[in-house]
Formats: C-alpha cells, structure tokens, sequence
C-alpha cells in the first residue's frame, strides 16, 4: 500500500516537475517580456520620454512687459499706464470657494450669478491657477480684504496695470488706444498670449506698438501635476517698452479740437516746414480713447464702430478726398517748369473751354478775361488750368502730383493712412479695364475726376510747394531737423506758385481771402479747393507751418475750409506759445520771398 | 473512502521537532522576501520627499510583523492548512456574494467589506483560497482521474465562480488573476493538455461576449490601453506619466529622490501600483533589472522549494503561491510600461498597502509550512 501510494506519489511528482519546468518557462517568458519592455521604454526611449517629464515639470509662466509712455512735443505726458487693484481666487487653497465668494462680496459687490459664473471659470483651470474675481478696487476694498484674509483663504489681491490717456478725445486719433490681442495674432507671441496684454489698435499706438511694446520676461517655474507652483527657477524680467515723443502740440491740438467741434466731419493737419513734424492732427467727430482702455461697454463700442459719422476714422489720414482747385498750383508749377506756360503767357478766359467737341465751364461764367499764371491762380480759373493742363497731357501732371506727395503714404506712424488717388492711364487700365480720355487730363488738371488726396497729403503738398523741398511728415519726434531732397522743379517756378497762393489769400479779389489773418498777424499763402478744401503755409514769407484741412460736411451753411484754416493758424499765432517760440533753426530753409510788390 | 484517496499519509507520519522545523524553514527566502520589502521602503520614503511619514515606516512595519506570522505559519502543521483549505474557500466565496451587500463603495467599484477597524477585500483572501482550495482538490483525485471530465469540471467550478463575483463588483484585474491562476495550478496538477487547447479556442471564441459583458469604463480601459493618444489627460494619464517617469530615468536613473514625475505627483498612484514607474525613474534601467532579478530569484526559489516536496498539497500550494507572485509582479509591471491596460495589481511587497502584503505573505506562509512539513524527512 505504501510502495503503491509512493509510486504514485513519484508518477505524480515527476508530472509535477514537468509542467513545473513548462511553467517556469513561461514565468521567465514574461519576466523577460517586461524586462525588454523596461529596456525599450528606458534605453531606447530615454530620449523621447525625457524631454516629456521636463515639459510636466517646467512651467513658463510669460510676464507682461510694461508698456511705454507717449509724450507730446513739449514733454507733457499724453498716455502711462496705472495701477488697477484685482482680488483673485485660488479654488485649490480655498476650501469652499462660494463661501469665500460670499464673504468677499461684502467688501467687494458680487451678485450670487456673479458668484456662480466665478466658481465655473476657475473649474475650468488648475485648481492652483488664480481667477480674476474683480479688478479697479479701491485702495479701502484692497486694504479690507487684506484685514479679513485669515478669514478668506484662497482670496489674494495684486494690481496690474492699465492703459491711461490724460488728453481725452481731442488727441485720441493720434495718439489712438490699445486693445486685447486678435486670436489670429497670438501664435507669433508667447507675451501676446497674456490675457492681460494690450496691444496698440490705432493712431501711435498702433503706429509705434514695436517701441510701445517692450519685451516679455520670462519666468521658470517648477510646477507639480496640480499646477502649483514649487519653487521658481529663473526669472527673466521684462523690459518695459520704450517711452514715445510725439510731435504735436497738444495744447494747440485741444484748442484746434475744440474750434472743430462745430464743424460736422472734419479734418485738419498742420506740419512743421523744416522737420516734417506734424503740430496738430484732428479729425471730427472723435472718440474718447480713455474710455476703450478703461474697457468699454460692447454697446458703446458697437455705437462707435457703426456710426455713420464714423467717429473712429481719422480723416486726416485715411478720409479721401478730391483736392479740387487747390491741386492747381501743382498744375501751374508743372507748366512753368516744362516750359509750356511761362510767366509773362496770358491766357483768355471766356467762361468756358471747349475741348474735343466737350465743354468746359469756369466758375466764373463770364470768364475772367486775359490771365497771367498769377492771376489766374489767384482767381482759381478754371479755363486756364485746362489749357494748361491739356498742354502738359496727363503723364507730366501724374509726375508733378507725385512728387508733391500724393498719390502714396508716407507711413507717418499712425496706422490706418490712406494713400490718395493720382490717376493716370496706366491706373485706368488696370483697375477700371478703360482707356483714358482726354477729358480726364483736365479734370485731373483741375484736381477733380478720379483724384484724391489726404488732409496729411495736402498738408505736404503744401509744405512741399512752400520750401521746395521733399517734405516727409512725420508724428514720432526725430533728432535734429532732417535734411529734405530738393525737388526738381525750377526755383522761379516755385517762387511764382508761392506769390500766387498769397494773392489767392491777401489780394482784394483773392479766391480765399477768409483765410488772411488780423491786422498784424503773419501772412498766409494758400489755395482752396472750392469750399471744403484749403491747403497752405505761412508766414508767407518764409513759410513755417503748412496747413490744409478738409470739411467733409460742414456744421452751419458758412462753414468754408478756408475760415477754418484761418481759425487755426490764428490759434497757432495767438497762443505764441512754445509752438512758435520753440522753432529749430532749420525754419531758414526756404528762401524768403518778396511780397512787397504785388504782382498782376 | 477518504483514506485511500489521501495520498499523503506518510509525509504525515512523523512529528518533526521544533529545531527541525527551523532549520527547514527556506531562510535564503525570506532574506529575498526582506530585500524587496527593503525596496519598498526606500522608494516609499523617496515618493514622501524624503520622510518616512506616512508611508515607509508603516510599510515596514507591517512587513516585519508580517514575517514573524510567516515564521510562525511556517511551524504549523501542514494538515492544519490542509484542513482550512475548503472552508476558507467557502468563506471567501460567500463574502464575495455578500459584498454587493454590504460592501462599500471606493471609485465607482464595491471591493471593500469593512469590519469595524480592519477593512479588506474578499478577492484578497480568495487569491489564497482558491490556490489552497485547488491543491486540497488535487491532493485528494488520484493521477488517473485527474483528466476525466468530471474532474475538469469541479476545478473550472471552483476558479470559475469566484471570477463571476468579483466580475460583477467589478474587478477586472481580480478576475483575470483568478483564472490565470486557477488554470496554472490546473496544469501543474495534470491536467491533460488537450482541454487546455481546447479551452484556449473556447476562450477565443467568447471573446466578443466578454466585451458586450464588461462595464463601460472598463471598456474604457481597454480602448485608452490600445491607443492611449486618445485620452492623455483621462483614462491615459496614468499610463502616459508612467512611461514618461520610465523614459526619463533613462540606464542609470535620475538617483534617489531626484525623480521629477514622483516627487512632483505627476505619475498618478505612485506609492501603490506604479511605484515601479518610480524606481525605475529614480534607479533607471538598471534598478529596473535588479528588481525584476530579485522578483525572479524569489519565484525561482519557490518553484524549486515545490520540487523538493512530495506531499502533493504542498507543492501546488508552493507553486500556487509563486506563481501568485509571477502574476503580481508581471501584471503590475506590463501595467506600468503600457503592455496590458490599467488594473489594480501592486507590486509584491514594494507596494504600500495591507492587503497585498497580508495575502501576499500569508501565501507565503502557507508555502513555507508546506515546504518544512511536505518533505519526507529529507531535509
């Protein structure tokens, strides 16, 4: 009995040991199985998985640069930023975080649907990523939530800054506003990125946003899987935006602004001769900026945007219109210097012009009589400038247009600039699929037709014609006074136009002698373009500022701008203010000219 | 009847002395056992940064006295065990059909039955029941029977209703392990492997009703496991952290307590189930293949203890607790390198956690009783 359960004890134990060699087989199998796993995923894939655990560990948390300041010409401070107060939550430190919104809410007013949308948002995040719960608190709202933060776990309270304009509406179009990033624009920035981060969107903030700006800083934090941060690495801090110095006067600026307020749509620009700089830009109707930086109301915002008054535009720089007569004296100058007018050439004026089979009325129906170029700018004749511009032909006025600074931006830094229309066949051809007729040399001879210009560009025609010079205007203060090519145009030619736009304005029969200012004051020298469009310098004799202004749709039936112009350059005048007590020297560059005599 | 079918009546015969008793008990065992306890400790005191609160003491702790109850299990007579093997079986089948009942709920899955202080999971104590269970089973059919139906049917019986229990609670891992060990000591019972390629095509074939069976979230799983892209920060995160706590340790380890993905609790359940992931930052590849050595060496030891054993009970109770082991440590381990999905299975007494390390060692204990009792005489 014993021997037979031993043998079947043995039969079983060497099955046993069979299957147990098979078993360890497969326990070495699998053993070896997740040890070669260890080895891909350790040796073979150290390099792909380790940069992945510093991705976990390293947190960039970006810091927003400050921005910088704008000033206007005589230091005075147009934007800076400010401190705003914010109380935010950390749900992860605050154990029932509606409980801690309740309590706030009695130093700082929030509705329980406040409450809610709050503890919803910071659902969304890391349980250790602050939530904005309300930012512009008082200094008392700060200081109390500071007394009861024993009391309100998770509550901090910190300050970022904000956007401040100090002259209210009458400069937001120059020195314009900022605004959050576009979606579209933020892969190219981590700072960008910022919730917090403001961009420019108009006038010199968008035009300078590159010096504004200032560069983000950098901070390396090592974070745990909750996102809480454990200690911070490296900071690399942010570099504040340069400050901005802006050309404009903004004392004249708010006076001119002010004149303007009873004027519909508007827009004028007056430039410094010898540095280009532009004194004073207003347009009208205008907008607060300090308004959309302190956060506007969507309604607000929607009210600005669709306006039909389009209080957002500049017109300065980006309303487009036909210069009209005032291009004459771009007209004439051409002539003179090609050689088919000369000063001594009169011309007659019978009301109209007859040109293939087409005619041509002057604004004086029965005509001006026998013209000289003088006279005949003075009168603003129209029969003369067709003559003169049918003997030119197109091509020469196009060039002589362009060398005045139509028909091209000249990127002052503000953004939005438009760059006017010269039109010319091979324009016409490509963008109205026509071809050009003789007619329209006239027209465009007269300024009217397809042609169109900005305020700015009149301003720089004007101040072009003044000094003779390639006038660039700018808005951004530059280091010492530039010095402008000459343009290639004769210096009698010139002189001749000059004397003309001071006939046009200080003759008896001047076609804008509204422009002349009081007894005593300097002379101007300009040109209108029929009611609404006046451009030109002064002092006539050696011309300082050029101004032109455009009057869209005039506040009252006087409106001419012409008397708007006066008004402004009597601002100019009367305030003698640094505006004109502060002239560089480079003022000389123009030759003086002799008025003493009147020509005719 | 019952005499004829006890085939052990002579490794019962004499009563061996105390001082036998120790001297027989594997030592070289137990000082592996030791080592991975060891493990344990330093990689728990590393996940605390650096304290032996609250994990590492208490580990050890629990593993010291742990191995005094093996010591003393080990001087209990084999018969004793033999004698529990059924009604400890009974006992944990009957408290796995109760805990639907009066089991508590822990993450969406009733494991737990609380008994005032103490708490555990009956699928605990059914991983040592049913090897117990199997081996009093085969201990008592002679080799002859071992391959007739009814024979393969009462073992599939008794593997089989514990895995639809802890199914339905559910318990995915429990289950699969129960099977895997069932049908081990199935083979290393005799079992003709006819029925084991028979039942592999049946196993295939059922595949789909299993599927349609499983829980959403266990689907989940499996889903998340084929293509963890799919959910990197849900059902993946785990998987994803730990490959990359794996991946930057790199051959040599990022050293001790310099692992990013632990001491900054990116890799999830790091002082449970994927403290693995933790070693092998901290340690690298080579800690890696120390541990899997030191796993080896001490199933290894155990398969061979089986051998030396001619009771029949007590080698399939040796080899049923080393392969316990193997199964712990291989699916923990393809668990944390992404080879099978996420399921609740420690690694053997490195883990913290009462509950694997009682089954664990107490398996252990069942096996040294065996090993010191289940010789003749030849020590």
């Amino acid at each position: 009995m014993t021997d037979v359960l031993d043998g079947d004890e043995r039969g079983r134990g060497d099955q046993f040991t069979r299957r147990s060699l098979l078993l360890g087989g497969v326990q070495a199998a699998g053993l070896g199985l997740v040890g070669w796993r260890v080895f891909d995923l350790q040796v073979i894939g150290a390099r792909r998985y380790g940069p992945l655990a510093e991705d976990n560990r390293i947190n960039l948390q970006v810091l927003a640069p400050k921005r910088g300041r704008i000033f206007d010409a005589y230091g005075r401070l147009l934007a800076d930023n400010e401190q705003v107060f914010r109380v935010m939550i950390t749900p992860g430190l605050a154990k029932n975080p509606s409980g801690v919104l309740r309590r706030v809410s009695r130093i700082v007013p929030l509705s329980d649907d406040e409450i809610a949308k709050i503890v919803a948002r910071a659902r969304k995040q890391g349980r250790y990523v602050p939530t904005t719960i309300a930012s512009d608190l008082s200094f008392e709202q700060v200081a109390q939530l500071n007394l009861f933060a024993p009391s309100l776990p998770g509550i901090a309270t910190d300050f970022a800054l904000r956007r401040r304009y100090h002259d209210g509406p009458a400069l937001s179009h120059v020195v314009g506003y900022v605004g959050s990033v576009e979606r579209f624009a933020i892969n190219d920035d981590a700072v960008a990125r910022l919730p917090e981060m403001r961009i420019g969107k108009g006038g010199a903030e968008l035009g300078f946003d590159g010096e504004l700006r200032g560069t983000g800083g950098i901070q390396k934090v090592e974070v745990d899987a909750r996102g809480r941060i454990i200690r911070n690495l490296e900071t690399v801090e942010p570099v504040g935006g340069r400050d901005v110095t802006l050309t404009v006067d903004s004392e004249l600026q708010r006076l001119v602004s002010d004149r303007m307020q009873r004027e519909g749509r508007a827009a004028a620009v007056m430039l410094d001769i010898a540095t280009g700089g532009i004194v004073v830009m207003a347009s009208v109707p205008g907008f607060d900026a300090g308004a959309i930086a302190g956060g506007i109301a969507g309604a607000d915002w929607q009210k600005l945007v669709q306006s039909e008054d389009k209080p957002l535009l500049n017109r300065a720089i980006a309303g487009q219109y036909a210069p009209g007569s005032a291009f004459m004296v771009v007209t004439a100058l051409a002539g003179l210097d090609a050689g088919v007018l000369s000063q001594g050439e009169r011309i007659q004026c019978d009301g109209h012009y007859a040109y293939r089979g087409e005619v041509y009325r002057c604004s004086k129906h029965d005509g001006h009589g026998s013209l000289s170029v003088h006279e005949a700018i003075r009168s603003s004749c129209e029969v003369f400038f067709c003559e003169v511009a049918s003997r030119l032909g197109i091509t020469r006025i196009a060039a002589a247009a362009r060398a005045m600074g139509l028909g091209g931006t000249s990127n002052v830094g503000l953004g939005e600039e438009k760059a006017g229309l010269v039109p010319d066949p091979d324009w016409k051809r490509g963008n109205l699929n026509a071809s050009w007729l003789g007619g329209e040399t006239l027209l465009t001879g007269l300024g009217q037709g397809y042609m169109q210009a900005t305020p700015l560009q009149l301003a720089v025609m004007a101040a072009r014609i003044a000094s003779g010079r390639a006038v660039v205007p700018v808005v951004g203060k530059r280091a010492g006074a530039p010095e402008f090519q000459r343009l290639p145009f004769g210096v009698e030619s010139f002189d001749a136009i000059r004397k003309g736009m001071a006939a046009v304005v200080n003759d008896e029969n001047g076609s804008a002698n509204e422009a002349k200012l009081g007894a005593g004051k300097p002379m101007v020298a300009g040109k209108s373009g029929g009611s609404k469009v006046f451009a030109g310098f002064e002092p006539a004799e050696a011309p300082r500022y050029a101004i032109a202004t455009v009057i869209e749709r005039g506040g009252d039936g006087n409106a001419t701008a012409a008397l708007l112009a006066r008004d402004i350059l009597n601002l100019a005048v009367d305030r003698a203010g640094p505006a004109h007590g502060d002239i560089p020297p480079g003022g000389g560059v123009v030759p003086a000219t002799n008025y003493g005599e009147k020509a005719g | 009847m019952m005499e004829t079918l006890f085939a052990t009546r002579s490794t019962f015969g004499r009563p061996l002395r105390l001082s036998e008793k120790l001297w027989r008990i594997n030592w070289p065992l137990l000082l592996t056992a030791s080592l991975l306890a060891g493990i344990g400790t330093a990689t728990l005191y590393s996940v605390s940064g650096g304290s032996f609160q609250p994990w590492a003491e208490r580990h050890t702790l629990r593993f010291l006295i742990m191995l005094g109850i093996v010591v003393a299990m080990a001087l209990v007579r084999l018969d004793v065990w033999m004698r529990l093997a059924y009604p400890a079986y009974l006992v944990a089948l009957l408290m796995l059909a109760l805990v639907p009942f009066i089991g508590s709920e822990a993450l969406g899955a009733k494991r737990w039955i609380d008994a005032g202080p103490i708490s555990f999971q009956p699928s605990e104590l059914m991983k040592l029941a049913l090897v117990a269970a199997l081996a009093r089973f085969y201990f008592q059919v002679l080799p002859e029977k071992v391959g007739k139906p009814l024979f393969i049917l009462l073992p599939l019986l008794i593997i089989g209703v514990p895995v639809f229990l802890t199914m339905q609670q559910p318990d995915l891992g429990s289950a699969a392990l129960f099977v895997a060990l069932g049908l081990s000591l199935m083979f290393l019972a005799g079992v003709p492997l006819r029925y084991f390629a028979l039942g592999g095509l049946l196993a295939l074939a059922s595949l789909p009703v299993i599927w349609s069976g499983m829980h959403d979230y266990q689907k989940r799983r499996v889903e998340v496991f084929l293509n963890p892209g799919m959910d990197p920060l849900g059902a993946g995160y785990h998987i994803t952290q730990s490959k990359i706590a794996l991946g930057a340790g790199g051959v040599a380890g990022k050293g001790f307590m310099q692992g990013t993905q632990s001491q900054l609790d990116f890799v999830p359940e790091k002082h449970t189930d994927f403290i693995a992931s933790i070693i092998g930052e901290e340690w690298g590849f080579t800690g890696m293949l120390f541990l899997i050595a030191v796993y080896g060496l001490l199933i290894l030891m155990m398969m061979l203890m089986a051998q030396r054993c001619e009771n029949h009970f007590a080698r399939l109770a040796i080899a049923g607790s080393a392969m316990t082991f193997f199964l712990y440590v291989f699916i923990n381990l393809a668990m944390i390198t992404g080879l099978v999905p996420v399921v609740g299975i420690p690694l053997p007494l490195v883990s913290y956690g009462g509950t694997s390390m009682t089954t664990l060692m107490i398996g252990l204990g069942v096996a040294m009783s065996a090993y010191v009792h289940g010789r003749n005489g030849r020590g």
